[in-house]
């Protein structure tokens, strides 16, 4: 069952949506108000039974044959409504936020600037509270403009891309598919070196180059980002941290599947990833924070790691 | 069956908002079907004033107003209601419903859509665009919700934080003037009002619940509060010294982008300046036996202790 609150501004809206458009149809509607055919005929069942009063007889006489939509008694009350304090802010923090992102097209930057300012008076009062709320987006401006210029032109990416794993450059061809931001600034593609999907966050590509070739990546639902942006597979090897009190960010940083309280103020953290060897990395930067449990094998790879290191200093 | 919400709330929006005079509780109560069910007084008053919140959330100005004789009445004015012209061309109305996906936090996602209605409704030429771009704002934390509403209202909050390194988590009460992302994690910036001073405080460090004070609290807020900065400091950025290390070739790139100085010592190292603030040594560890710290000996001390705690687990 939708939330009455949004269902009640949905239909606030789509009675001055309707007003000006007699006869509209319901495909059309649904979409303009992105919601199912089904929600919208919901609401189209609910409109008829409101009015100033059911007494006076003064119902909104609106109907439906499931194809079109008609109101007969068209009158003033739907007059388009002002913006709530939500509404405004979440419209102003988002456009100010994707209007700093660096690299974004210049005219698509002067659009979103011109909307702003137009919708900070059309909000007028309620606009205010939007400046309590900020949001920066992290982008490599330079390559950023290159991915989405390939985009655009459908053109094959080279780039020389670090990976923090196996703390090593690798060079690939990649058909560039699109660009997102969650925090950092990441690009997906089809590339060419492991002939598979893959992310690539801007601020770890070294190099980058628009290749003459055309970009052919073959046809792939995109990822549903809402999942969030690791997705570990249920057979991926499980790896068991212990971390102190100093060690909790480990918890902000990594998806887990369960992070238990321990009674020194820490946490035993589980979580799945493909590669645990990457992880030596994490073993080594927690010192005396944390240390890995399981698998076995990857707390001794951290621990070799760290006597040979010592060995540098004479130890 | 009892009469859906949304049904009331659409009755009771439609019948303040088309009445010019002031309608008491009573001729609401009346007109309305979904009241007539509700029997006792005590219950339709709580209702009624629920009712008067959620559409006031939506956005609706709904005025009070007391006549000669001490009778309440309700009516939401059309003028002050209506949202002023706003005229949007093709390439400002993409722009802003590219803008109005970011929001993945349901509140504010559900207002963002809620306003492209509304700006929809009014005229504007919103198109089904498809985008290579999207940029999504990181899910807040659950504290998030309540610190909005707080910051907003001006209201002092309290709840458990537990500082990086902490034990266990402390109480604090803050006067929370402005919440910002960075870097995909949420922080508060706000009065502390127990150490007197302004603090910045990470949303996922925030335990349990969070409560907010009756009552606005009058102290001003500044203009602008730079939450970067502090957090930045926290990360060691705006290093003002440096340092110098060896470093095994081909291995490191971060290191070598940060680099101020790269130089070849033989067939396998190189040696580099970076600048050196807090949390160098932290890092400098995740390169294991590729890393070898020259200068300062303090870093460097930093570094050989926390590569012996690893050696010894």
């Amino acid at each position: 069952m939708a939330n009455a609150i949004d269902q009640t501004r949905r239909m606030l809206s789509l009675v001055t949506y309707l007003r000006e458009r007699p006869g509209a149809r319901v495909t059309d509607v649904a979409r303009a108000f992105g919601v199912t055919e089904a929600e919208l005929i919901g609401d189209l069942n609910v409109l008829p039974l409101c009015g100033t009063s059911f007494r006076g007889g003064d119902l909104l006489d609106i109907d439906t044959d499931g194809e079109r939509i008609w109101w007969h008694n068209v009158d003033d009350v739907a007059q388009p409504l002002r913006l709530a304090a939500d509404e405004a802010t979440a419209l102003l923090v988002a456009a100010r936020a994707v209007a700093n992102l660096p690299g974004l097209r210049d005219s698509d930057r002067q659009a979103l600037l011109r909307a702003t300012a137009k919708l900070e008076t059309a909000a007028g009062e309620v606009a205010a509270a939007s400046s309590q709320l900020s949001v920066t987006f992290e982008s490599e401006g330079s390559v950023f403009a290159d991915v989405d210029r390939a985009i655009a032109e459908r053109r094959r990416l080279w780039i020389r891309y670090y990976s923090p794993a196996r703390d090593a450059l690798t060079e690939r061809e990649v058909d560039p598919i699109r660009l997102f931001a969650v925090g950092h600034t990441y690009f997906e593609g089809w590339c060419r070196l492991s002939e598979d999907r893959r992310t690539f966050r801007l601020d770890r590509v070294a190099e980058i180059k628009l290749l003459d070739e055309p970009s052919d990546p073959p046809r792939i639902e995109p990822r549903d980002l809402s999942l969030g942006l690791v997705q570990p597979a249920g057979d991926d090897p499980e790896v068991v941290i212990e971390v102190g009190p100093g060690g909790r960010w480990v918890a902000e940083y990594y998806p887990y599947d369960s992070a238990d309280e321990l009674p020194d103020g820490g946490l035993r953290i589980s979580l799945r990833t493909p590669d645990p060897g990457s992880l030596r990395r994490l073993a080594l930067r927690l010192g005396r924070d944390g240390r890995i449990v399981s698998p076995a094998d990857l707390a001794d790879r951290a621990r070799e790691a760290a006597v040979l290191a010592l060995a540098a200093y004479g130890e | 069956m009892a009469i859906a919400k949304a049904e009331r709330l659409m009755n009771l929006a439609l019948c303040l908002m088309n009445t010019r005079r002031p309608v008491s509780k009573r001729e609401l109560r009346e007109s309305i079907e979904a009241y007539h069910e509700i029997g006792s007084d005590d219950a339709f008053n709580r209702m009624f004033e629920r009712d008067k919140d959620d559409l006031r959330e939506l956005g609706l100005i709904i005025e009070t107003v007391e006549s000669v004789d001490g009778d309440v009445g309700y009516l939401a004015r059309r003028d002050r209601n209506r949202l002023p012209e706003i005229a949007l061309d093709a390439e400002e109305a993409a722009a802003l419903s590219l803008a109005a996906k970011v929001w993945q936090q349901a509140r504010l996602a559900e207002a963002a859509s809620g306003a492209l209605q509304k700006l929809r409704a009014a005229g504007v030429p919103f198109e089904d665009t498809h985008s290579a771009l999207e940029p999504r704002i990181p899910t807040p934390e659950p504290a998030f919700e309540p610190l909005m509403v707080a910051t907003r209202e001006r209201r002092a909050v309290s709840f458990d934080y537990r500082k990086a390194n902490a034990v266990r988590p402390e109480p604090r009460q803050v006067e929370p003037w402005a919440l910002e992302c960075w870097r995909g994690h949420w922080y508060l910036a706000g009065w502390d009002r127990d150490r007197g001073a302004v603090r910045v405080f990470r949303l996922s460090r925030i335990s349990g619940k969070v409560r907010s004070r009756g009552g606005a609290f009058s102290a001003p807020v500044p203009d602008h509060v730079d939450v970067r900065a502090a957090v930045a400091s926290w990360a060691g950025e705006g290093a003002t010294a440096t340092a110098r290390i060896r470093l095994r070739r081909d291995s490191g790139y971060p290191l070598r982008a940060k680099a101020v100085t790269s130089e070849p010592v033989d067939a396998e190292w190189d040696e580099l300046e970076i600048p050196y603030g807090h949390g160098l040594d932290a890092w400098l560890v995740e390169f294991g036996p590729d890393v070898v710290v020259l200068e300062p000996a303090e870093l460097r001390a930093d570094v050989v202790d926390r590569l012996r705690a690893v050696a010894k687990d």
